[in-house]
C-alpha cells in the first residue's frame, strides 16, 4: 500500500465528486433558489451523455452518429440539448407544484430512461455507445487522469462562478423572492412563469454538462448509469445534506456522500472475508444511518443557505 | 458544532485510510473481485462471488502463489452500474494494488471499469459475465478477456440445435438489457436465415409483477415454443410461471441464463418437462464434474448462473500470475499461454500440478468448467454449449450444441 | 383476439396487480395526506412486511395467509418506530428533510432485508397453480383471495376513517391540520396511529405481491414508482383515489402491450399520469394541492 496508490484514488475520486457535484449546482438552481422539486435529474443528466456521445463518437451500423466532431462541441451539444428538452417539460410541468412536479419529472425521466434503453436507432440501446474519445486519454494513467481533474475542476469553476455572480445580480434576488414569497413577487410585477422555466432550463443544462463529462470519462454510456437510484436521488442527498440555497454546499455535500460512500467500504472491508458479502449489504446500511445522522443534527446542511428562511416550505 | 462534525468526518477519513494502509505480506498477490452485490443483479452475485472464491480457495489450498505466498481478494461492489464500477475497480486497482480484476459482472460496468480503469491502469481484467459485443470492441491493450462467450455466439448454436431438433416456429421473450437482447437479436438472425419463423418478438422491463399479457401477446402468432432470454432467478421465472400457469406455450427454451436452480426450485421439476436449456461447457467434460463436485461440496448450487464462467476467470487469472512470475506486465501475455494449445492440459482444481508444471518451464493449457478458453485477439471465447433438460430435481446434459 | 381472452389475459391481470399497487398508493396517499411528504421507504418496507410473512409461514409451516397479520402487526410496529426514530424530530423542518431522510430509512430496511433473508427469488408456495374458470374467466384461488382481501382492507379502512373518532380525528388532520389541533386532535397520536395503518398497510402489499409472484430484495423499490403514479393520478389523500389509481395503473399496464412495444409498459403509467395532471391538475378525485 503506498501513498501513490492512495492519490490515484483520490484523483478518482476527485472527477466523480465534480461531476456530482455539478448536478448538485445543476439542481441547486432549480431547487435551491427556485423551489422547483425536480426528481427527474437523471433524464437530464442522459440526455447530455447520450448527445455528447453521438455527437463524438465514431460510426456504428443502424445508429444515428459517426459525427466524430471535436469533443468541445460535444459538450456544447450536450449543454444545448438538456437545455432545449427541459423547455418542453418545464413548459408543461411547471405549473404543477411541488410534489406533484416531483412526480411528473420522475416520469419524464423514466420515460427518458426507457426510450434510451429501447431504440437502437438512436442511443444504441441497452447495448450503449462505445468507442466515445476522452480528452487527454492517450497519456499514461496517472497524468490522463490527473488531465481530467484538471478539466472537471475547471468546469465545476466556471460553472459556480456564473451561478455565484448570477445570485448576487437582481436576478438572483429576484429568483429567491419568487421562491420565498410568490404572491408578493408577482404583485411587484414579475413574470414568475418565465423565470421559473429559465431556472429549471438553466439547471438542466449544467446537469447535461455533467452527462458529457461523464461519458467521456468513462469512453462508453450504457442505459444502467442513468438509474433513478445514483442519477437523481444520490443528487438530492448531497443537495440536502451539503446546504441547499448555497452553491458551496451543493458542492460539499458531493465531496461528503462519495467520501462516506467510499469510506464506508473501506470500513466495512475491515471485516472478514467470509462475511464479504454481507459486509456489502451492511454498507448500504451505513450510508442510510449517516445520512439520518446528519439529518438529525445539521437539518439545515453542513453549509446552509446564507440568507436565513422566514418560513419553511 | 459545524466545525465537530467536520472534524469528526476527517478524523473518521484519516482513520479509514490508516487501517487501509496497512501494508499486505510481501508475497501475496491482490486480485479485486468486482460484482454487482448490491443492484439488480443482486440474487446473481453471491454464488460467482463464491465460484471465484473456490478457485481462489483451490490455489491457496495447493501451493499458493510463487514460493508460499498467497492469491488474497478483495471484494469490490460494482452494483450493475459505471459509477460504482469504476470506484470500486479503481480501488481495488490503486489502494489495495491488485494486479487483476475478475467481474465485474454487469456489461456496462464492464466497459466503464475496463476504459476508465483497468486499461489505462495496465491491470489484466477478466469478466465471467459481461455478454456484451461492445465489450469485444474496446481498445484494450490486450488487457481486457472474458471466460464467458458473447451473446452472439450464444444465440446462434441455440437458433441451430432448435431447427436441428425441428423446431420451426417460436415467439422470443427477451429482458431488455445487453444480456437478454444481445441473444435475441443473434437467435432471431440465425433462426430465420435458417428458414424458421419468429411468430412474436418482444422485450419486457425487468422487475414487472405481471407479465402475462406480454405472453397472450406473443400467444398471437401460433407458436408452441416460447423462447427466454432472461434470468432463472429473476424476471425470467416469473415469465416462465405465468406461461406455464397459464397455457401459452408447450415448450420452453432457455438460455445459460436460465439454466438456474431457482427455476426448479420454484416450479417443481414435474412442471418442467419440457424446459430446456443451453449453457456453454468444457470439451473435456471431466473438468466441469470436478468443479460440480467441489462446488456442491461448498454448499452452492453449481446450476447457479455463471459460477462456472467465475471459477474459471478467477483459476486463469491465478495461472496468468503464477506464469508472470511477479511481472505484472506480462499479465496478458502469460494468461493468453496458460489457456491456449498446445501443453498440457489442465483441469478446474489442478493448481499444483499447473504450478508444478509452470515451474518447470513447460507449456500449459487450462480447460475450464466453462470451457476451454482459447481467447481470440480480442480476448474473446467462442464457447462450446451443451443442451440440458431437467430431469430428477437438476438440469442433465442432452449432448453438445452446434 | 376474443373478448374472453382479453378479459383473461389483460383485464384479470390487471385487476390483481391494480389492487395491489392500490393497497401501496393507499398508504402512500394517507402520508402524503397527512404528514404531507412523499415517503419513499414505502415499497422496501412491503419488501420487508412480505418477508416478515414468510417466515412466520415458515415458523408455522401453515398457509402463507397466516403470515399476513402477524406481518402487517410487524410492519405497523416498525413504520412507528421509524417514525420516533428518523422523522418526528423533523416535523418542523421543510419536508424535504424527511423526504430524504425516508430514502435513508429505504436503504435501511433494504439492507436489514438483505441480511436476514438474502437476496434470492423465493416464493410462498412452490410449483405452480393452474387457474380455475368461472363462466370462461380464469382466476386461480390466490387471485380470488388477493382481491377479497383487498376489498377488505379497503372497506375496513374507509369505515374506520369515516366512523371512528380516531379516524374522523385523520380526516380532520389531514384537511386542515391546524384547525384539528385547535379543535382538540391530538397530533401526535393521529401521527402514531397513520403510520401503524400505513406499516400494515405496507405488509399487505409486499405481501400479497409476493403471494402472486415471487419475493426478492428488490420488489419492493420497484414497486415505488409505479405505486405513487398511482396515488397522485386518484388524487392526493384520497383513499378511494388511490384505489381508483392503483386499478388503473394496473390494468393500463396490463393493455399497454397491445399498442406500444413491451419494453415500454413501464411508461405506461407515468403517460397516464401526464395526461391527467394536465386535464385535472388535482386528480381524478380532487385530491389536495400540496
Amino acid at each position: 500500500m503506498e501513498l501513490i496508490g492512495l492519490a490515484n484514488y483520490a484523483i478518482f475520486m476527485g472527477i466523480l465528486i465534480g461531476i456530482y457535484a455539478l448536478l448538485a449546482l445543476g439542481l441547486n438552481i432549480q431547487w435551491g433558489l427556485t423551489g422547483l422539486f425536480n426528481a427527474g435529474i437523471a433524464g437530464f443528466f442522459a440526455v447530455g451523455a447520450y448527445a455528447s456521445a453521438i455527437i463524438t463518437s465514431p460510426h456504428v451500423a443502424g445508429r444515428v452518429g459517426g459525427f466524430e466532431l471535436p469533443i468541445v462541441v460535444g459538450w456544447m451539444g450536450a449543454i444545448v440539448f438538456a437545455g432545449l428538452i427541459a423547455w418542453p417539460i418545464g413548459k408543461v410541468c411547471l405549473r404543477f407544484r411541488s410534489d406533484y412536479l416531483a412526480i411528473a419529472t420522475i416520469g419524464v425521466a423514466e420515460i427518458i430512461r426507457l426510450v434510451i434503453k429501447s431504440e437502437d436507432w438512436l442511443t444504441g440501446s441497452s447495448r450503449g455507445i462505445t468507442g466515445i474519445p476522452r480528452p487527454f486519454g492517450e497519456l499514461d494513467y496517472v497524468a490522463s487522469q490527473l488531465a481530467y481533474l484538471g478539466l472537471v475542476i475547471a468546469a465545476v469553476a466556471v460553472v459556480y462562478f456564473l451561478l455565484e455572480r448570477q445570485l448576487k445580480s437582481p436576478w438572483g434576488r429576484m429568483m429567491r423572492a419568487i421562491r420565498d414569497n410568490e404572491a408578493a413577487a408577482a404583485a411587484m410585477g414579475k413574470q414568475i412563469e418565465a423565470r421559473r422555466l429559465q431556472a429549471f432550463i438553466f439547471g438542466a443544462a449544467v446537469m447535461g454538462l455533467a452527462g458529457a463529462l461523464f461519458v467521456h470519462f468513462n469512453r462508453s454510456i450504457t442505459p444502467e448509469a442513468i438509474d433513478p437510484m445514483i442519477a437523481t436521488f444520490l443528487i438530492w442527498i448531497m443537495l440536502i445534506l451539503g446546504g441547499s440555497g448555497n452553491n458551496r454546499g451543493a458542492i460539499l455535500g458531493a465531496i461528503v456522500i462519495w467520501l462516506l460512500w467510499s469510506v464506508s467500504e473501506m470500513i466495512t472491508d475491515r471485516l472478514p472475508t467470509d462475511v464479504a458479502l454481507q459486509a456489502k449489504y451492511i454498507r448500504i446500511f451505513v450510508v442510510g444511518l449517516a445520512l439520518q445522522l446528519v439529518l438529525r443534527f445539521r437539518p439545515e446542511g453542513i453549509l446552509p443557505e446564507e440568507q436565513a428562511r422566514q418560513t419553511a416550505r | 458544532m459545524k466545525l465537530k462534525s467536520t472534524a469528526a468526518l476527517i478524523g473518521s477519513i484519516i482513520g479509514a485510510s490508516l487501517l487501509a494502509a496497512t501494508p499486505a505480506h510481501a508475497q501475496n498477490v491482490k486480485i479485486g473481485l468486482l460484482s454487482g452485490i448490491t443492484g439488480p443483479i443482486a440474487a446473481m452475485a453471491p454464488p460467482m462471488i463464491a465460484a471465484s472464491q473456490l478457485a481462489v480457495a483451490h490455489v491457496n489450498e495447493q501451493g499458493g502463489i510463487g514460493k508460499g505466498g498467497k492469491l488474497e481478494v478483495v471484494v469490490g461492489d460494482s452494483a450493475c452500474n459505471p459509477q460504482n464500477a469504476t470506484d470500486a475497480a479503481t480501488k481495488a486497482v490503486n489502494i489495495d494494488r491488485a494486479v487483476g480484476i475478475v467481474g465485474p459482472a454487469c456489461s456496462g460496468a464492464v466497459l466503464a471499469a475496463a476504459n476508465s480503469v483497468a486499461v489505462p491502469a495496465g491491470a489484466l481484467l477478466i469478466t465471467a459475465s459481461g455478454t456484451s459485443p461492445q465489450i469485444t470492441s474496446i481498445n484494450d491493450k490486450d488487457l481486457v478477456f472474458r471466460t464467458v462467450p458473447s451473446d452472439d455466439y450464444q444465440g446462434r448454436a441455440l437458433a441451430r440445435t432448435l431447427k436441428g431438433r425441428d423446431i420451426t416456429k417460436v415467439a422470443v421473450a427477451f429482458l431488455n438489457n445487453d444480456y437478454g437482447k444481445g441473444l435475441a437479436e443473434a437467435f432471431k438472425a440465425e433462426f430465420e436465415s435458417l428458414g424458421g419463423t419468429i411468430a412474436g418478438y418482444s422485450g419486457h422491463e425487468g422487475s414487472k409483477a405481471s407479465y402475462r399479457s406480454d405472453l397472450a401477446e406473443l400467444a398471437k402468432g401460433g407458436a408452441d415454443t416460447l423462447v427466454i432470454f432472461d434470468y432463472g432467478d429473476g424476471t425470467g421465472l416469473t415469465i416462465l410461471r405465468q406461461a406455464l400457469e397459464n397455457n401459452f406455450f408447450k415448450t420452453f427454451i432457455g438460455a445459460d441464463g436460465m439454466k438456474s436452480d431457482a427455476v426448479i426450485r420454484e416450479l417443481g421439476a414435474d412442471n418442467l418437462g419440457t424446459f430446456f436449456t443451453s449453457s456453454p461447457v468444457g470439451e473435456a467434460s471431466s473438468s466441469l464434474e470436478s468443479f460440480n463436485k467441489a462446488f456442491t461440496a461448498a454448499g452452492q448450487s453449481p446450476d447457479a448462473i455463471f459460477t462456472t464462467t467465475s471459477y474459471d476467470a478467477a483459476f486463469l487469472m491465478a495461472l496468468a500470475i503464477e506464469k508472470a512470475g511477479g511481472d505484472n506486465a506480462k499479465l496478458a501475455e502469460s494468461l493468453r499461454a496458460v489457456s491456449s494449445a498446445p501443453g498440457e492440459p489442465i483441469m478446474a482444481g489442478e493448481w499444483a500440478k499447473a504450478k508444478k508444471l509452470i515451474a518447470e518451464g513447460k507449456d500449459i493449457d487450462y480447460k475450464g468448467a466453462a470451457g476451454d478458453h482459447e481467447f481470440d485477439k480480442n480476448g474473446d471465447v467462442p464457447g462450446t454449449y451443451a443442451f440440458f433438460k431437467v430431469s430428477g430435481g437438476t438440469y442433465e446434459s442432452l449432448g453438445e450444441m452446434k | 383476439m376474443t373478448f374472453i381472452d382479453f378479459i383473461n389475459f389483460h383485464i384479470v391481470p390487471g385487476v390483481v396487480l391494480g389492487s395491489i399497487y392500490a393497497v401501496g398508493a393507499i398508504g402512500i396517499t394517507m402520508v402524503f395526506g397527512i404528514l404531507r411528504f412523499a415517503h419513499l421507504a414505502h415499497g422496501d418496507l412491503a419488501t420487508m412486511g412480505a418477508f416478515i410473512a414468510l417466515s412466520t409461514m415458515g415458523l408455522f409451516g401453515a398457509s402463507p395467509w397466516v403470515g399476513l397479520p402477524v406481518a402487517m402487526i410487524f410492519a405497523a410496529a416498525i413504520a412507528v418506530g421509524i417514525d420516533k426514530t428518523f422523522y418526528d424530530y423533523l416535523r418542523d423542518r421543510p419536508k424535504i428533510l424527511t423526504v430524504m431522510a425516508s430514502l435513508g430509512v429505504a436503504l435501511m430496511l433494504r439492507s436489514v432485508v438483505q441480511v436476514v433473508w438474502g437476496v434470492d427469488s423465493t416464493t410462498y408456495q412452490r410449483g405452480i397453480v393452474r387457474p380455475d374458470e368461472y363462466f370462461g374467466i380464469l382466476l386461480r384461488d390466490r387471485e380470488l383471495y388477493t382481491l377479497l382481501a383487498v376489498a377488505t382492507i379497503v372497506i375496513g379502512l374507509e369505515a374506520f376513517l369515516r366512523k371512528s373518532k380516531w379516524g374522523k380525528a385523520m380526516r380532520a388532520m389531514s384537511d386542515n391540520p391546524d384547525l384539528a389541533r385547535l379543535s382538540g386532535v391530538d397530533n401526535r397520536h393521529v401521527t402514531m396511529l397513520t403510520w401503524a395503518i400505513v406499516g400494515a398497510l405496507c405488509a399487505a402489499a409486499g405481501f400479497l405481491l409476493g403471494l402472486n409472484n415471487e419475493l426478492n430484495s428488490m420488489m419492493g423499490w420497484h414497486l415505488l414508482l409505479p405505486m405513487f403514479a398511482a396515488a397522485i393520478l386518484g388524487g392526493v389523500g384520497r383513499v378511494e383515489g388511490a384505489l381508483l389509481g392503483g386499478l388503473i395503473v394496473g390494468i393500463a399496464e396490463e393493455l399497454s402491450v397491445l399498442i406500444l412495444p413491451g419494453q415500454y409498459k413501464a411508461a405506461t403509467a407515468f403517460v397516464i399520469l401526464l395526461l391527467i395532471l394536465l386535464v385535472r391538475p388535482r386528480g381524478l378525485l380532487n385530491g389536495k394541492v400540496l
